[in-house]
């Protein structure tokens, strides 16, 4: 009976509200509404985060003994077992990006996909610009085998990428976030990371709609042939 | 109070402080399942107990049987107590 459902259908829709806050809650709710109605329509809300690479180790030697970490080349066969689509991942290789893992007793426990220079977003039509090209990275699908989830997997990719990549002169990791993502955000809080900016998309078919609070501030592009492009500096981390 | 009641009430304390939750804490409580800690902070209550205690864990102790309850991690910095004495 409808009245029996009503405390229920409530709650459901009161969840990402309670969960996002009101503004990305609305945002969230719309972005479903869409989706429902067609698989080309979309409201995406992201967050533009930088992070410091370096500094002290983020586990313990004893903690870290058994790790090791090394890049992951194509046609590894730990390439083939990772979640995301095969023409993604071959995508992300064409744009020169490079993926490291870190390994527990010779296992592998999670790895972390990582481009230089620039990073073409594959949700919607954007590229994100690393100003301080030299000195940083843009990390994207950090992934932590479920078994390690609650052990040194997380902890143990990022102290894997500190170690390989500071002393490549690498300083600054720059990630996009989508805001609906409150486990990411929490556990990515604990590394020091700052916000950059915010982004919102709106998809209608063959057209975007950018508003951020990163220049150019507002975009739109009408095919697959055009895009935005967002150029992201690491100046919070420098003021912080 | 026994050594491990110590030892709990001081994980409880750095619970507290670094999660902010006042709700109510037992030894026994599902700390993941209640939502207390998350997959990253119950790491760091290893690495603060590991400090705290002067104990030595091992990555292989980091798994959700030894962290999920307070009793549980109390049980083990005992162990590696006993086994480092």
């Amino acid at each position: 009976m409808p009245t029996d459902n009503t405390p229920g259908l409530l709650t459901r829709l009161a969840g990402p509200f309670r969960e996002f806050g009101w503004a990305a809650g609305l945002a969230y709710f719309i972005h479903r509404v869409l989706r429902k109605l067609s698989p080309n329509l979309g409201l995406y809300v992201y967050e533009f985060m930088v992070q410091p690479i370096g500094g002290k180790p983020l586990l313990p030697p004893n903690l870290s003994r058994n790790l090791s970490f090394q890049e992951i080349l194509k046609g590894d066969p730990a390439i083939a077992d990772m979640p995301a689509r095969e023409d993604i991942k071959a995508r992300r290789f064409e744009q020169g990006a490079r993926c490291l893992g870190a390994y527990r007793k010779g296992q592998l426990i999670g790895y972390l996909w990582y481009a230089t220079g620039r990073y073409e977003e594959d949700e919607v039509r954007c590229d994100y610009v690393l100003v301080d090209n030299a000195a940083s990275i843009f990390d994207f699908d950090l992934y932590v085998l479920p078994q390690y989830r609650l052990g040194v997997g997380f902890l143990g990719v990022w102290h894997g990428a500190n170690e390989l990549l500071a002393p490549q002169g690498v300083r600054y990791t720059f990630s996009r976030l989508t805001r609906f993502n409150v486990a990411s955000r929490r556990a990515h809080a604990h590394l020091g990371w700052k916000r950059v900016g915010v982004g919102l998309f709106l998809q209608l078919w063959g057209a975007e709609f950018m508003a951020s609070t990163v220049a150019p501030y507002l975009g739109a592009t009408f095919g697959e042939h055009q895009r935005i492009t967002l150029r992201l500096h690491p100046d919070v981390l420098m003021s912080a | 109070m026994s050594d491990t009641t110590d030892t709990i009430d001081i994980l409880i304390e750095y619970i507290r402080k670094e999660t902010g939750f006042e709700g109510p804490l037992a030894a026994d409580d599902d700390l993941l399942t209640a939502g207390v800690l998350d997959s990253f902070n119950i790491v760091s209550l290893a690495l603060f107990a590991q400090e705290r205690f002067e104990v030595d864990l091992d990555g292989d102790d980091l798994v959700r049987d030894n962290l999920a309850k307070l009793s549980s991690l109390a049980a083990l910095i005992e162990r590696r107590r006993a086994e480092q004495a």
